[in-house]
């Protein structure tokens, strides 16, 4: 965010740069199981956002002084591919990737019933591909979508989105151009059932009326994000109740 | 009050009724019951029961689970179960006077055993019993959860299996499966298939029509070889599917 450069035209008459209306969010696509190897996995497509996430495990915890008796532990990397921006990034962890690996983390601990697996950890690798902004929202919902999908039980899926602020209007889920020039970007991530809030950062410069404005079309967003999972979860288990393909011809 | 019909798909963190009996890949908040993981849900009167998808093994007591000898240790070894917890087996299960001797002239590093869980506590360290060495035979992994259609009600799709390929099959409740002889082949594609369509309806039947047709393209059928002495392969703790 370049603190709000107002030479850039990021709104024309009531549509965005990419002709989508205030409220409207970019296009997403999902899908569960892309992984091999991994126990649970989720890839998504969220406007021009492409992230894959792996979970493994519950799986042993080393080094042991690290593990905890009443509970597992969950921990997230997520991390940025040198070629998923405009001009490369440089490999490995930086400030940026360790702090968004750490809220990550907690929200996801919100849900996750980590009391079932004592003594064990269970790791999300959040890979963005290509990134244009609001890849933490991507990243997450891709990774409750991947525990969902690795058999962990869970209280209930956790959906983000972003909201913020362009040329003084809110609007929901920004773009790369709309995070660069806008004035604030604001992502979340709640836990649908209950509209907790797991999950709130802010960058930039809101008033209390426009927070106001911003958390509540997040939270709209949110619910749509979620309906989506919903119906990703129960179209990925066609196979497993023999409703899609048959025994006979299926291999 | 019920929210869900049987044999429903759920997601984790859906409603499924109030004031009902659960299990344990349920939860309740407030008198409502909510299912934690996805797959389908069972109704039985006021009890429901989720059918989890996926998941890890946990050890339970009485479970026959086919391992991997992880490390030697002195009066002990400590066995890889295919879950997230290592589990012990003390010598004694092998030899009576086991303080003066090297264990690993019984099992080695590597070396694959079947074996019966015995005991486990509330943070899932277990002790395994009456060991049998794997030394010949296939084995192959299906997702623990999907071991009980593999089993089938009172071992019925199992027997099947080994009636109809000559194979002999010890079924591990941890995702582990070992056969050897007959037509292991089609065994193999048989349980891969059971796997993936694991909660279709009817699927005992389908797959006994299945297995009739490729068996008779594979020349007929082998004659089923002799159990071992561990008796694992008949010692499979009953089913808990529906």
């Amino acid at each position: 965010m370049s603190g709000g450069d107002n030479d850039v035209v990021l709104i024309k008459g009531n549509k965005r740069l990419d002709g989508r209306g205030f409220d409207e969010l970019r296009d997403i696509k999902m899908e569960v199981s892309v992984l091999e190897r991994a126990e649970g996995s989720a890839y998504i497509e969220w406007g021009k956002n492409r992230v894959i996430v792996g979970v493994y495990g519950p799986r042993e915890l080393h080094p042991k002084f690290l593990q905890d008796p009443t509970r597992a532990m969950l921990r997230c990397v997520y991390n940025l591919a040198p070629f998923s921006v405009d001009e490369r990034k440089k490999p490995g962890p930086d400030r940026r990737s360790v702090e968004i690996s750490k809220v990550c983390a907690e929200a996801l601990s919100s849900v996750v019933m980590l009391e079932r697996f004592p003594n064990t950890v269970i790791d999300v690798y959040v890979e963005v591909l290509q990134a244009d902004a609001g890849t933490r929202c991507a990243g997450l919902t891709a990774a409750s979508l991947a525990l969902a999908d690795a058999g962990i039980p869970m209280k209930d899926l956790v959906a983000a989105c972003s909201a913020g602020k362009v040329q003084g209007q809110i609007v929901v889920d920004l773009m790369k151009e709309e995070d660069n020039f806008g004035q604030c970007d604001l992502p979340m991530a709640i836990i649908p059932r209950k509209s907790e809030v797991v999950l709130l950062q802010m960058d930039g410069k809101l008033s209390r009326d426009e927070f106001k404005q911003a958390y509540k079309m997040a939270v709209d967003g949110c619910m749509k994000v979620y309906e989506m999972q919903k119906n990703t979860l129960l179209g990925s288990m066609n196979k497993f109740v023999g409703v899609e393909g048959g025994v006979e011809n299926g291999d | 009050m019920l929210n869900v019909k049987d044999r429903d798909l759920v997601i984790p963190g859906q409603l499924l009724g109030s004031d009902l009996f659960y299990d344990i890949n349920c939860f309740t908040e407030n008198g409502s019951v909510f299912s934690c993981v996805e797959g389908m849900v069972r109704v039985d009167g006021k009890k429901v029961k989720m059918v989890p998808s996926n998941g890890v093994y946990l050890p339970k007591r009485d479970d026959v689970v086919i391992g991997v000898i992880s490390d030697v240790l002195v009066g002990k070894w400590l066995v890889d179960i295919n879950s997230p917890y290592l589990c012990a087996m003390r010598a004694e299960e092998v030899s009576r006077d086991a303080a003066k001797k090297d264990l690993s002239q019984f099992f080695k590093v590597g070396e694959i055993i079947t074996a019966k869980v015995a005991d486990v506590d509330e943070v899932y360290s277990c002790q395994l019993i009456k060991p049998w060495k794997v030394e010949a035979g296939l084995i192959i992994d299906v997702g623990p959860k999907r071991v009980p259609r593999v089993v089938g009600k009172q071992k019925s799709m199992l027997n099947m299996i080994r009636d109809k390929t000559g194979s002999r099959i010890i079924v591990g409740q941890n995702g582990k499966i070992w056969l050897k002889g007959g037509n292991v082949d089609l065994a193999v594609s048989t349980i891969k298939r059971i796997e993936k369509y694991a909660q279709t309806q009817g699927l005992t039947d389908q797959i006994a029509e299945l297995l009739d047709k490729e068996s008779a393209a594979a020349g007929g059928r082998f004659a089923r070889e002799e159990p071992c002495s561990c008796g694992h392969e008949e010692e499979h703790a009953e089913n808990d599917s529906f």
